[in-house]
């Protein structure tokens, strides 16, 4: 499956990732990209193409690069690894050696609040907490998506808060081991899940990730020039995009998150492997719900068997899946996608600091976010990353 | 103390949106039809087989199924909060998802019938809302 076109990462670099740090975004993509041609072992002139996220402005003057090309990708939490599939297609077609992928945000400070403008020249509602006409009935942000499929889910299949406990133990118990992680120290056990309030119903605070502070930088090139590198090179084997507005177009959306049918099955036949193959998962997961659903798009389990799958322990360090093994988004940091995407190049590399994966071979890989029109419809791409074959 | 609550035009400025939003004003609920397949979408949007040339609005049941609900606890927006706001995913009869309120029901239930009734949210600010239907033929708030 893999030739010399075959996209390959050779470079991570991370800022240091975390609440109120005290350091701009656009000083944190520095860092990052910094680190990720010193760990690519490439000089910055040699960086051709950039891609950045959503409003961040492109940082080329200040980070001192001068690539052919430099574009923003808007499709939130799916974009870092949208970032990996458009590479991978400049790099294929010639367009592109070298690509640098760099993410930063500080959120440091007070949540906006969000208020009405009543018809104010040139001001929306829409974006950012605001997802359109569900916000006039008080319904907004990311959670009360994620509210509305874990309701769901549990009608479905007889779930239950425990379960949705059970991830956030997992998750967080995997953090609190990783130095430098949100939740280092802190493990929680069901009962504290259940004891922490309600945010968005069935939606507990325990089930919620927060934002964090941090830039994340990857460098992405072909299996032939990776040769030249000095990182440890992850080949993407396969990749594949999926959008759940085919799920609202069916009535179906609050039972998918966007992961089936197309990106797993497209991601899963490019790299020519199938579920029980993956060694490890590193999945978008903001709330503990999208761990659950996840889990039974990519065919780690059936359907509504997810809460015995994570019961069982097979997504712990001793399961045949762990997952989310830096702690995830509630756990390790949230730097959207780039949160299961960095820690799944250092899985296959063999170098995550803790929990690290025996012969991680294969490792999965999701994003999801952005906004097709409609409170809940979001890009969802999926990775599957190894060693270069 | 509480802000004003969002008036459509502040959530999403549609035009294409125009003809319903009046509608609700005589409590009329109506959803965007397709001419070729007649397939039924809401709020104003193209056909996902026909596009946008065959769609149209025009009057529908008002009648629907509740798909799945959440309460919104955290005060994320300053116009909701005593008591937290419920938001439900009803599915039409018709077809179509929509987001919106239920109102009159103790306890929300996934799968119960529900039928469209108007609020008032400020002087010919008219909001479609959804009550639990309580048997055949109830045509509560028709």
């Amino acid at each position: 499956m893999t030739d010399a076109r075959t996209a390959t990462i050779v470079g991570l670099g991370m800022s240091p990732q975390g609440r109120r740090l005290g350091i701009s975004p656009r000083e944190l993509r520095r860092q990052a990209i910094d680190a990720a041609l010193a760990d690519a072992g490439i000089g910055r002139e040699l960086v051709d193409t950039c891609i950045c996220f959503g409003v961040q402005p492109e940082d080329l003057r200040y980070a001192g690069l001068s690539p052919r090309a430099s574009f923003a990708l808007n499709s939130g939490g799916a974009s870092p690894a949208l970032s990996v599939v458009v590479a991978a297609g400049l790099i294929a077609t010639g367009q592109a050696d070298r690509v640098l992928s760099v993410y930063g945000e500080a959120f440091t400070g007070a949540a906006p609040r969000l208020e009405p403008n009543h018809g104010v020249a040139g001001r929306s509602d829409i974006g950012g907490y605001s997802y359109g006409y569900p916000y006039l009935y008080g319904l907004v942000g990311p959670g009360a998506v994620y509210a509305m499929a874990a309701r769901r889910y549990m009608e479905v299949h007889g779930a239950t808060s425990e379960d949705l406990a059970a991830v956030a133990v997992v998750e967080r118990a995997y953090g609190s081991v990783r130095p430098g992680a949100v939740g280092y120290g802190r493990p929680i056990t069901v009962a504290d899940h259940q004891a922490s309030r309600m945010i968005v119903d069935p939606l507990r605070l325990l089930d919620c990730s927060r934002p964090t502070d941090g830039g994340v930088a990857i460098v992405i090139t072909s299996a032939e020039r990776a040769a030249d590198c000095a990182g440890s090179p992850v080949a993407v084997l396969g990749a594949g995009c999926g959008h759940n507005i085919a799920n609202w177009w069916d009535g179906t959306m609050d039972e998918r998150l966007g992961a089936a049918p197309d990106a797993a099955r497209r991601a899963y036949a490019e790299a020519g492997v199938g579920p029980e193959d993956i060694s490890v998962a590193q999945l978008y997961a903001p709330f503990t719900i999208a761990t659950l659903m996840q889990l039974e798009e990519y065919g780690f389990c059936g359907e509504g068997e997810a809460p015995a799958f994570v019961r069982d322990g097979h997504t712990g360090p001793a399961g045949k899946l762990p997952t989310n093994t830096g702690g995830g988004q509630h756990s390790g940091f949230y730097a959207t996608g780039f949160t299961p995407l960095s820690e799944g190049v250092l899985q296959v590399r063999g170098q995550a600091p803790t929990n690290q994966v025996p012969d991680a071979e294969l490792c999965l890989v999701s994003g999801s976010g952005g906004n097709g029109g409609v409170h809940g419809s979001w890009a969802h791409v999926s990775l599957v990353l190894g060693r270069p074959r | 103390m509480n802000a004003p609550r969002p008036y459509p035009g502040d959530v999403a400025p549609d035009t294409a949106d125009a003809e319903f939003w009046r509608a609700c004003r005589e409590r009329r609920f109506l959803v965007f039809r397709c001419g070729e397949c007649g397939r039924a979408v809401w709020p104003a949007g193209g056909c996902p087989g026909h596009g946008m040339a065959p769609m149209a609005w025009e009057p529908a049941s008002g009648l629907g199924r509740l798909r799945t609900w959440t309460v919104v606890h955290q005060r994320y927006a300053t116009s909701f909060d005593d008591p937290p706001p419920n938001v439900a995913l009803v599915e039409l009869d018709e077809g179509p998802l929509v987001h919106a309120a239920v109102v009159g029901a103790g306890l929300l239930e996934v799968g119960m019938r529900v039928q469209v009734d108007f609020q008032e949210a400020a002087p010919e600010v008219v909001i479609p809302v959804f009550r639990p239907v309580r048997g055949p033929g109830d045509t509560l708030g028709a």
